[in-house]
């Protein structure tokens, strides 16, 4: 069971790093839509709007999953570090749900700045939201992989 | 801020900075209304050693949001449409800039 728990959680976590990404890389001041469709002018040009809900939603069921596995990995993964003396690999851990936490406490702004119709007066506000976010979902993408993998990363 | 989704929705930007902050401050006082046992499978209100490591996560990700949700429901109207939007990002960054910081005693 915790085994596709943990499956799940991580393909989640794939599918909110390609939103944000899309969003934060389309909210990115220069992205115009004109030009030659170059690959990273095709994977600017989206419509930034229409990924808050998706964010939103992905956000809270993958870090709800976190949460679910949370136990397993205090038990087992935290106390194998620990006897291999891996302080920094905890603390990527406990910087991973820091972040969690506090993009939780982000996302009702967040969304209310991507409600239609944008307020200009929002822009960087909005802008700022949505990078913020998407450096949680990479750092907690990466960190959660480094250390599901550690075994085998790890001479 | 007097945008209308602003007017609709006009705490939202108060539980965002609030709940940054909250949680920092129960995350360095090292406080918890309760923590989970997971060896026990059991919460506590109080810290339970016999029982095994604990987890406060939950603890004190309930904590903001309960203090932060009923200190942005019953702010004053006024108070949040006179706060400029850029407060809703400028404390949780700053926020992650004190946990990168206060983090740092692990790779010391």
């Amino acid at each position: 069971m915790i085994i596709v728990l943990l499956i799940l959680h991580g393909l989640l976590a794939v599918t909110l790093l390609g939103a944000i990404t899309h969003q934060a890389l389309s909210a990115a001041p220069g992205a115009a839509t004109a030009g030659p469709r170059s690959f990273m002018r095709r994977f600017r040009s989206v419509n930034p709007g229409a990924y808050a809900n998706a964010v939103v939603v992905l956000f809270v069921v993958t870090t709800i999953g976190g949460g679910l596995l949370y136990p397993q990995y205090r038990l087992d993964v935290r106390t194998a570090l620990e006897d291999m003396q891996m302080r920094a690999a905890n603390g990527l851990f406990e910087i991973k749900e820091h972040f969690a936490a506090v993009g939780l406490g982000l996302l009702p702004t967040y969304w209310l700045f991507w409600r239609q119709p944008l307020m200009p007066q929002q822009a960087t506000a909005r802008r700022a939201l949505t990078w913020l976010l998407a450096f949680i979902v990479w750092w907690n993408f990466l960190v959660g992989h480094v250390l599901n993998n550690i075994k085998g990363l790890m001479p | 801020m007097t945008p209308s989704t602003l007017s609709r929705y006009p705490s939202f930007p108060i539980f965002s900075i609030l709940f940054s902050i909250v949680y920092l401050t129960c995350f360095y006082m090292d406080w918890a209304p309760f923590r989970y046992y997971p060896d026990a499978r059991t919460f506590y209100l109080r810290p339970n050693p016999q029982a095994g490591p604990a987890i406060l996560w939950y603890g004190w990700l309930a904590a903001a949001a309960v203090v932060s949700g009923a200190i942005a429901f019953v702010a004053p109207r006024r108070l949040t449409e006179r706060l400029g939007p850029g407060w809703a990002w400028i404390v949780p960054l700053l926020t992650i800039i004190g946990i990168l910081i206060y983090e740092k005693r692990w790779f010391v």
